[in-house]
């Protein structure tokens, strides 16, 4: 029995959830929707179901998205998370994972990625381009066809395509093309377009450090997206100095330099709030407190009960991404973080266990850079 | 006497100063009673078990014969050690006296507790520092030389650190951190293999590098779930004897999360003393805390190269109920690990270091 009737019916109710919530007039309550979600995937996830029984939890007569059993992201690598059959799959996302080899990779499959487009166009725009600025895009990071199961590749082409602009790769083979950047950066400067800089922050710092004498100031109204940690892949940079450098090398504000916060089990980003905030889009916002969309709730929860902790409090990260239709609409992260009235602060992966002993410890397999 | 005579007085004076801290009437023994449970985090009985049934005090003479064989020689021999299990320093000690009469360590910060005895029992024998002309000095910072041989014990990251800018010339041998896994063949007598499997477990509370973290057992769903209920009871029996010590909150919180995990793809069984995971068809290991968390899959042999692959560098001990086709199969992926019958996991015989993989400096 296929669940694409149900499936269709979720999606379009999430999709429009967004819209109107972005106008401001919800169709309907969040936890509706969320517990509408989880009912559909307990019945055609196994793993949710197992959660589900496991925990004794009676999603039918709830009326909370708190009760949801967050799915922890370690399960996208041991088991298939989705309520459709693998001959349905239209697209998959892997984790980079690349210290457990390929067959460990965790793997987020997508029956259909509209509603995925719908909201990481919808949260982009708002937090990157609120003032459709005429863009150019330069990516510093592999295009699509080169890591065709990245998420943050889908979603970077996605961004290219709709801006329409002049669009620049610069990531080939696992090379940074550092000439590359800088004719495209001479070009914008030439056309005296703005341009949008995409990329993870280990490329950052692979440009600051061999960028050399080269010019790569951007023209006023460009703007800077890093995502995602160094995993080994660079130098660590602290955030405060990463972004000081950046600003300086491509000639933006500060606050024009914007974090994104994004995962491959999830389908919802989020972002700083600063650029927009500059742009008059949004109220005050620092750097280190990203912005989730209205579709999305987070909560930092107790790291020994995963029990939900009150506003301000440190723990353990759990969304409930309303974008998740046909994996798991609760994921339960070790990222931990604080929720406060201004958005979500990150503070990184919970520190592991000391080890004791000669035994391998999680944190030295996580080191290897697993995702 | 020769160089391999005075190598082997050595070694038996080093493992005679262990005797000492094994017995508990002597005062170093007493000593490492006292002060062990709170530097290890391991229950006081649990020290016992360790101190008692896991000190490596009554090689074989052939034993010593491997080990003298698979050491090397060398002017002075430093030792680093990190991390390890509160019995290491003992065999560390031994393989460094069969290399050389000239040893200098740094003890782990955290647990310099059975160096330190080490260090005194050897300082106040005569036979070792007379006789045989051999020296153990304590050191918080090391410098060997060229010509010298450095062990250094610990996560490979620590091994790094501690070698980069040695001299040219210093022969190092890095010990790094391992796994250990089990496995149950479709033949086993599953209550006989969990109550051995539980006291390959339970020593260290799983902190050592010769600690079953997975069990692979073959055959079907339902079989391998009586082998992991079997599994919990023997756990828990071992745990009314030899108790587990107090768990930190960030390894409670591991437990937590690999627990979510195993609810939603098998079986989480949690109790106050251990705790056992069920993946029935695993697409991938995940690494259990070590805490007497013990993760099971059921598994075909013809499935283990694949499962195994991103595992097999850190496999330092496999511990077999039988040598079917799902042991041969794990052995070929891990051809350096220590084999051992279950239950014996834990006391590897005194021929060499713990981990015989290649040296991971």
């Amino acid at each position: 029995m296929t669940v694409r009737p149900t499936s269709e019916a979720l999606h379009g109710r999430v999709r429009a959830f967004v819209e109107g919530i972005l106008r401001g007039a919800p169709p309907e309550p969040f936890d509706d929707l969320a517990l509408a979600l989880a009912r559909f995937q307990a019945a055609h996830v196994p793993a949710l179901g197992r959660l589900v029984r496991a925990r004794g939890i009676d999603l039918a007569s709830a009326r909370d998205a708190a009760v949801i059993p967050a799915l922890p992201c370690d399960v996208f690598r041991l088991a298939r998370i989705a309520a459709h059959a693998p001959d349905e799959d239209t697209l998959v996302f892997r984790t980079s994972g690349t210290s457990q080899g390929k067959e460990a990779r965790g793997e987020h499959p997508f029956r259909t990625t509209a509603t995925y487009e719908l909201v990481a166009l919808r949260w982009g725009e708002r937090m990157l381009w609120p003032d459709r600025q005429d863009l150019g895009v330069l990516v510093l990071a592999p295009s699509v066809e080169e890591v065709a199961d990245s998420s943050l590749g889908f979603m970077l082409d996605l961004f290219t395509r709709e801006l329409g602009g002049p669009v620049s790769f610069h990531v080939r083979g696992g090379v940074l093309d550092i000439d590359g950047v800088a004719r495209a950066a001479a070009e914008a400067r030439a056309a005296g377009r703005p341009a949008l800089v995409l990329g993870a922050s280990f490329a950052f710092v692979h440009l600051l450090d061999g960028a050399g004498a080269r010019d790569l100031s951007l023209p006023p109204g460009s703007r800077v997206m890093q995502t995602g940690g160094f995993k080994g892949r660079s130098r660590e940079v602290e955030p405060t100095e990463l972004r000081r450098a950046m600003a300086s090398l491509f000639a933006v504000p500060e606050a024009h330099i914007v974090g994104e916060y994004g995962m491959t089990e999830l389908s919802s980003q989020l972002y700083e709030g600063t650029l927009a905030a500059a742009l008059g889009a949004r109220s005050p916002a620092r750097h280190g407190v990203y912005a989730p969309p209205p579709w999305m709730r987070v909560t930092a929860c107790e790291p020994t009960t995963l029990a939900p902790l009150s506003l301000g409090e440190t723990g353990i990260l759990r969304f409930v991404d309303l974008a998740n239709v046909d994996s798991s609409v609760a994921i339960q992260t070790s990222d931990l973080g604080r929720v406060t009235d201004e958005g979500v602060e990150l503070f990184g992966r919970a520190p592991g266990a000391t080890p004791r002993g000669c035994s391998l410890a999680i944190d030295e397999v996580l080191s290897r850079g697993s995702s | 006497m020769s160089a391999e005579a005075e190598a082997r007085a050595r070694v038996l004076r080093v493992i005679a100063a262990g005797r000492r801290i094994q017995d508990p009437n002597d005062p170093l023994g007493a000593e490492a009673r006292a002060r062990l449970p709170e530097v290890t985090g391991l229950d006081p009985r649990g020290v016992e078990l360790a101190l008692s049934a896991h000190l490596e005090t009554q090689p074989t003479d052939a034993e010593i014969d491997t080990l003298l064989a698979r050491t090397g020689r060398a002017p002075r021999c430093h030792v680093v050690l990190a991390a390890n299990v509160c019995t290491a320093p003992l065999r560390a000690l031994v393989l460094a006296a069969a290399t050389s009469p000239d040893i200098v360590v740094r003890p782990s910060r955290r647990d310099p507790v059975v160096t330190d005895l080490l260090v005194r029992a050897l300082s106040a024998d005569e036979a070792f520092v007379q006789t045989h002309h051999a020296s153990l000095t304590r050191a918080s910072t090391i410098a060997p030389a060229p010509g010298d041989e450095l062990h250094v014990y610990g996560s490979d990251a620590s091994i790094e650190a501690v070698t980069r800018g040695l001299p040219a010339g210093v022969c190092v041998r890095g010990h790094g951190t391992g796994i250990g896994l089990a496995i149950v063949g479709a033949d086993a007598a599953l209550d006989a293999a969990a109550e051995a499997l539980a006291w390959d477990v339970v020593p260290f509370d799983q902190r050592g590098c010769l600690s079953p973290r997975f069990v692979l057992v073959e055959g079907g769903e339902p079989h391998v779930e009586r082998f992991v209920q079997a599994l919990d009871a023997a756990l828990a029996r071992a745990a009314e004897r030899v108790p587990r010590g107090p768990l930190d909150p960030a390894l409670a919180a591991e437990i937590t999360l690999y627990g979510a995990s195993m609810e939603a793809v098998g079986l989480f069984l949690a109790r106050p003393s251990h705790a056992v995971g069920f993946d029935p068809s695993p697409r991938a290991l995940v690494l259990p805390p070590a805490a007497r968390v013990v993760h099971v899959v059921a598994l075909a042999p013809e499935q283990a190269p694949k499962l195994l692959a991103p595992w097999a560098p850190f496999v330092t001990a496999v511990g077999a109920w039988d040598d079917g086709a799902l042991a041969r199969a794990v052995l070929e992926r891990a051809p350096f690990a220590r084999c051992s019958p279950l239950g014996a996991m834990q006391r590897p015989p005194l021929d060499g270091p713990v981990d015989l993989r290649p040296s991971r400096a």
